[in-house]
């Protein structure tokens, strides 16, 4: 059997926090054939959550795919998370969730089984549904980084609200020329619909403030 | 740091509205407070706007905490983390954004939600400085860094600038010099500050060297950074340092914004306590890097929130 990703340490504590779960989750895995040197590692990851995690289940799909269309995912590894009614809520991986965005991730998978209700406030949630055009959010980050879980799940919670928000979180290192082509050297590095770009774990009322300039 | 942490995913989201004990902050000193107040019999709740263990998360290597010669920040951070939550501590993640003093307490968390506590204890620990030179605002993020553990990746095989020369420039040099090619670090004094054994482990990387007596006037680049303008400040004269990155550690701000007007600050944002960790308003306590003191350490920090919790139980809930 090959080495295991998850330390039986990890382990113990993947088990506890699962243990919240209500219903199923589905994760989407896509990956392509060629110039994927995480597409494994990810797959394997989460091969090792769904034993764990009685109530996670993953599918693996090519990004040619049709189903890869559906969910527009162009690059790989991506994940996509599906609430227990198969509901995609705009909430992305791209690289692998590791570090300290591996708890990023088991968040999202809780907040998921409970029907991905979002912890954001009352009054943010009411600017957030107004917004009827498409909003794709993209949080840079480098496993490392303490402040980059916060920016990631405020992205997140802030894309559950509205079938037209999308929000990625993207492995810098991974995704050189991305990270390049919009400059990030410093993270969490966030850019809304490529028209409001800012540094830092910003508070929500802050975050909601910048996704509603990009509209 | 372990390829996979969990800790972030172990916070309570499922808050109440009042709390006996409310802690805005997660690292050693807010942390020690919630287990000790655990330990009196009363109810706690830590509010942590980042990563439990604060700061210790951005620190390379500890080796002044007893029990660990060395562990790495973001391990003990954990270590600490799991130690609260196996004395039933709950942890949230939300920032405070303002605070309102009373008989109970009343915090406002960035989230719109509104938690009440009869004692609240302020650990919130404090945030690096800022150079304060023209070009730093227009490069913050585009080469200026205040965090090597976060964006040191970003500069694999570049020469970096570290702007400073104690232990938390010379710690998040150390960290830096795993991956850059070189690194100069630029210290406004005659020497460096920081402690010997991290000059010394700074020397040995031998990819290191040193402008002493030297500020930043001023940074410079085109779409990024590429150079800091340098002046020495006994002779003025001025040199420019051709470079891919600069991290800036030149000492710390307390996180004091949301707290103007509510309790005594000194002039420097410092919140001024008594021998207690007691703020002039009764019932607030401040405790770690935040309060006006001389020492700020791991272990001055986890002092401070055992001395507070412990008058606080004695004078609040007996």
């Amino acid at each position: 059997m090959a080495e295991q990703l998850l330390n039986k340490d990890v382990r113990k504590q993947v088990v506890e926090i699962l243990g919240n779960m209500d219903g199923e989750v589905k994760l989407l895995l896509f990956v392509k054939d060629k110039d994927c040197d995480f597409c494994d590692t990810v797959a394997s990851l989460l091969d090792e959550l769904t034993e764990v995690g009685e109530k996670v289940t993953f599918e693996k799909h090519n990004i040619d795919s049709e189903v890869a269309k559906n969910y527009n995912i162009n690059d790989a590894p991506a994940i996509v998370l599906l609430t227990p009614e198969g509901k995609d809520k705009g909430v992305r991986f791209y690289g692998i969730p590791s570090g300290h965005e591996f708890g990023t991730l088991l968040q999202d998978i809780v907040s998921f089984s409970k029907g991905a209700l979002s912890g954001i406030s009352e009054e943010s949630q009411k600017k957030i549904a107004e917004i009827d055009k498409d909003v794709d959010i993209k949080v840079f980050i480098t496993p490392t980084c303490p402040y980059c879980p916060k920016a990631v799940i405020t992205a997140h919670n802030i894309a559950i609200l509205n079938d037209r928000i999308t929000a990625s979180m993207i492995e810098a290192n991974e995704f050189k020329e991305l990270s390049m082509k919009y400059g990030v050297s410093s993270v969490p590095h966030i850019v809304i619909n490529d028209s409001v770009e800012f540094v830092g774990a910003y508070p929500e009322e802050q975050f909601v403030n910048e996704v509603l300039k990009a509209v | 740091m372990a390829f996979f942490e969990v800790s972030s995913a172990k916070k309570t989201t499922d808050l109440k509205s009042e709390y006996d004990v409310i802690i805005i902050g997660g690292g050693p000193a807010g942390i020690t407070a919630s287990i000790y107040a655990i330990q009196a019999g009363l109810e706690p709740l830590v509010i942590e706007k980042a990563l439990e263990g604060g700061q210790m998360n951005n620190t390379d290597k500890i080796e002044n905490w007893p029990g660990f010669s060395s562990i790495s920040g973001v391990d003990l951070s954990e270590k600490m983390a799991e130690h609260a939550q196996d004395h039933n501590v709950k942890i949230t993640n939300a920032e405070v954004v303002d605070v309102k003093p009373g008989k109970m307490k009343t915090v406002i968390l960035d989230n719109g939600k509104e938690i009440k506590a009869r004692v609240l204890i302020i650990a919130t620990g404090s945030n690096p400085k800022k150079l304060g030179v023209p070009g730093e605002e227009k490069y913050s993020g585009k080469g200026i860094s205040y965090c090597a553990t976060c964006d040191g990746h970003f500069f694999r095989d570049k020469h970096v600038a570290v702007v400073g020369g104690g232990n938390s420039a010379l710690d998040e040099a150390l960290y830096l010099a795993k991956i850059v090619k070189k690194i100069t670090v630029v210290q406004n004094l005659p020497d460096l500050t920081a402690d010997k054994m991290l000059q010394k482990r700074i020397r040995e990387t031998g990819i290191t060297d040193f402008i002493y007596n030297t500020i930043v006037k001023e940074v410079k680049g085109n779409d990024k950074l590429d150079k800091l303008l340098l002046k020495n400040v006994k002779t003025d004269e001025e040199t420019e340092l051709d470079v891919d990155g600069a991290f800036v550690f030149i000492g710390m701000n307390p996180n004091t914004k949301f707290l103007k007007e509510k309790v005594e600050l000194n002039d420097y944002g410092y919140i001024i306590t008594n021998d207690h960790c007691e703020t002039n308003i009764k019932g607030i306590y401040s405790v770690g890097d935040v309060r006006e003191k001389e020492v700020r350490q791991i272990v001055t920090a986890a002092a401070d929130g055992a001395i507070a919790l412990l008058d606080a139980s004695k004078r609040y809930f007996q």
